[in-house]
């Protein structure tokens, strides 16, 4: 297994045995992405409640209970039908996969890259309305970026934009 | 049944239809929000689901005019937000599910759209991207976040990337996927569907759905 952050996105690329601290390692993770090869477990985490509850929230209650209490490991077509990972490549293909995703991440414009991120953290615990103010509270800040400015400048312009972060 | 220069709409029986007509990607406007809340309070009481789709066969919505909306400021975006989420709100509390039907493109604010929809059908020509990232925004990080469990919301908002209608479908964005030609058939099916239920059960459903989305209490 292996992990890159991009921008404060953690991207991790699991091939092979996924279990124990991994598997905790993985799911901390933003993007998860496997090969054909990789098998997931939950049984060796050194944190179950941890594990239990971050389950939950990235898979919704039915997908973590088959999972933690279930307790079977399980294969990447699984891992994908459950939401544990997002996509599955071929074996020999994982590597340039979190490549593209990778520089993907790191052509987007950072300021929303990071709002994104803790908004979407945030909206877990907040309902709808208190959602959508922080959502709008966000929108109003980035609109006023640089980044914003330039990106719509550059789809006007038909070229790929450039982001400083501001 | 009625118009305006960039919305049609009729009933036919206990269905309502509305049409997004602004080509040729059907971005939203004040003009199209505006029939949308129009047609909706025309069919109140009078249909039991309202079919919601854009006109031809290349966009659903594609969100907002960016042409209009780089000259927002501090000052005048937070009426801008306001607009948009009045109509969101509308198809959330309206009594009578909205079947959205995904003819094409549904990406920024058209995803926002589509997804205040209660159902979502799609033809094989649907791709749906929450691309406000890309530009810099932040756009549908609330139902994202509601209607999928975290690592999914996370992968979708985060990469702005493009779903295509297959995937759409697996994951659970779209209910159903036919043929563009097929798609009014199928998303007429399910409207008359849950029309020929009680509309006062129906409408309980609907709200006890909204309502559940709400944060538990602790225990």
């Amino acid at each position: 297994m292996r992990r890159i952050d991009v921008g404060g996105v953690a991207i991790v690329a699991i091939d092979g045995a996924c279990v124990g601290h991994d598997f905790e390692r993985a799911l901390d993770a933003d993007i998860r992405l496997a090969d054909a090869t990789a098998t997931f477990g939950a049984d060796g985490v050194a944190d179950v409640e941890g594990c239990a509850r971050r389950l939950t929230r990235l898979l919704g209650e039915a997908r973590a209970k088959e999972i933690v209490l279930g307790g079977r490991p399980f294969d990447a077509a699984a891992a994908l039908r459950l939401g544990v990972v997002t996509r599955v490549l071929p074996p020999g293909e994982l590597g340039d996969a979190v490549t593209v995703l990778a520089d993907t991440l790191a052509a987007l414009p950072p300021l929303a890259v990071r709002a994104v991120r803790e908004a979407v953290r945030a909206t877990r615990d907040l309902t709808p309305d208190a959602g959508l103010a922080l959502e709008h509270a966000h929108f109003t800040r980035l609109i006023a970026s640089r980044d914003h400015k330039a990106a719509v400048e550059a789809f006007f312009e038909r070229r790929t934009a450039v982001f400083t972060g501001e | 049944m009625g118009a305006n220069s960039q919305t049609r709409w009729w009933a036919a029986g206990r269905v309502g239809y509305v049409v997004i007509d602004n080509p040729p990607m059907n971005v939203l406007s004040d003009v199209n929000r505006r029939g949308i809340r129009e047609a909706l309070e025309e069919f109140r009481g009078e249909v039991g689901a309202v079919v919601l789709t854009g006109a031809g066969d290349r966009a659903f919505c594609a969100g907002a005019d960016l042409g209009e909306e780089k000259h927002l400021t501090e000052d005048t975006v937070g009426r801008f937000l306001s607009r948009g989420e009045q109509t969101f709100r509308i198809l959330r509390d309206y009594e009578a599910p909205i079947v959205g039907a995904i003819n094409g493109w549904a990406m920024g604010g058209g995803l926002v759209l589509a997804l205040w929809c209660d159902v979502r059908v799609g033809s094989t020509r649907a791709r749906l991207g929450a691309v406000g990232v890309k530009v810099g925004l932040m756009a549908s990080n609330v139902q994202l976040s509601r209607l999928f469990p975290a690592g999914r919301a996370r992968d979708l908002l985060l990469t702005g990337r493009t779903v295509e209608a297959d995937e759409a479908h697996r994951i659970g964005l779209l209910s159903s996927v036919v043929a563009p030609e097929r798609l009014m058939d199928e998303a007429t099916a399910w409207a008359q569907d849950i029309a020929a239920r009680p509309g006062n059960l129906v409408a309980a459903a609907k709200r006890a759905v909204n309502a559940a989305l709400e944060p538990e209490p602790a225990r």
